[in-house]
């Protein structure tokens, strides 16, 4: 009878993991499903499908690589939670942050076509990422082409951002490049709904603040003190609180064109 | 491994840097607080907002370097 008990509960137990576990795999493409539909135009039947995409979900610490230089992925790695950088690193170590992820954005979804990474992912924060292998985003793209137009689309706004990176560290002053960063992550950040009145996440310590603009952590250090005393925003234990509207955009020199983030863009 | 800190001194005016970071060897120092100088020297000297930018590196409260990087222009 204690037995029977014992197989009841077990069960039970288990019902309610992949129950809890369903749920949460059903809320991991939420933001990727906001972002595509604020810059392209998915139907509900994309949206569906996107939707039954199988996903393994896992949790990651920051600072860990989720792919490296050299990997050959089997899957893609959809942000569902958290922030993640983009790097290489030069042959005498110095590294080169590419770019900022954050929920809702595919960073290597490249590599279902590139086999080989030709660069590092890495968390910058607690992250809950969804896993989804290369075979189910091909069968969907193969299915339904407008997905796969779509996500054609998001990887040249992809190089749309990269382009403007190179312009912004190749041609800005450095408190400019910070700024111009910033206001580009904000804008992204509405778009899935993470941003709260003036303040918003920004997880980058000073290191990489100087990694992603190419300037030394002091440098770095200095131009945050700068922003600050000129009012223009503070940062505070990984976010930023704008002080000046009116003077960060100035600063920032920020045309948001590049991120199409409407489909008539 | 020790700890120094990089405070800058532009045209007088100073800025503290009290986080800090950690050096094995000397070399290391001196290539940061060079590059340092050089990078904050490129934006001070481009904007106009100073013609001399110093690092004045500590390990603790003692003086470790220090790099000046000064503008000159004639004619």
């Amino acid at each position: 009878m204690l037995g029977t008990e014992k197989i009841r509960y077990s069960f039970i137990v288990i019902l309610l993991q992949c129950w809890s576990s369903a749920l949460t795999n059903e809320s991991i493409p939420n933001a990727l499903i906001i972002r595509l539909r604020t810059t392209s135009a998915l139907d509900d039947q994309d949206v569906q499908a996107v939707r039954s995409l199988p996903v393994m979900v896992k949790h990651y610490q920051p600072g860990q690589a989720i792919v490296r230089d050299g990997d050959r992925p089997a899957e893609c790695c959809l942000i569902s939670k958290g922030f993640c950088v983009r790097s290489k690193t030069t042959s005498n170590g110095r590294r080169q942050i590419l770019s900022i992820h954050i929920p809702g954005e595919i960073p290597d979804l490249q590599s279902l076509h590139l086999h080989v990474l030709d660069h590092d992912l890495i968390t910058l924060t607690e992250c809950t990422l969804g896993f989804i292998s290369h075979v189910s985003l091909r069968e969907i793209t193969r299915r339904r082409p407008n997905v796969a137009e779509i996500f054609w689309r998001d990887t040249l706004i992809e190089a749309a951002m990269f382009r403007d990176w190179i312009v912004n560290v190749g041609q800005r002053p450095a408190p400019s490049r910070l700024a111009h960063i910033i206001v580009e992550l904000r804008e992204r950040l509405k778009v899935i709904g993470q941003v709260q009145g003036a303040r918003f996440e920004m997880p980058l310590t000073q290191e990489q603040i100087g990694e992603a603009m190419g300037i030394t952590p002091v440098h770095a250090n200095r131009i945050v003190k700068q922003l600050r005393d000129d009012n223009v925003l503070e940062f505070h234990r990984g976010s930023v609180r704008v002080i000046d509207e009116q003077k960060l955009l100035e600063l920032a020199d920020f045309d948001g064109l590049y991120l199409h983030q409407r489909p008539s863009l | 491994m020790p700890r120094f800190h990089f405070h800058l001194v532009e045209d007088g005016r100073v800025i503290t840097d009290e986080e800090g970071q950690e050096f094995a060897e000397r070399d290391a120092v001196r290539r940061e607080a060079v590059e340092t100088g050089a990078s904050i020297a490129r934006d001070a000297f481009i904007r106009g907002s100073a013609s001399q930018v110093i690092v004045d590196v500590r390990k603790g409260d003692e003086l470790f370097l220090k790099v000046s990087i000064s503008l000159t222009v004639e004619g």
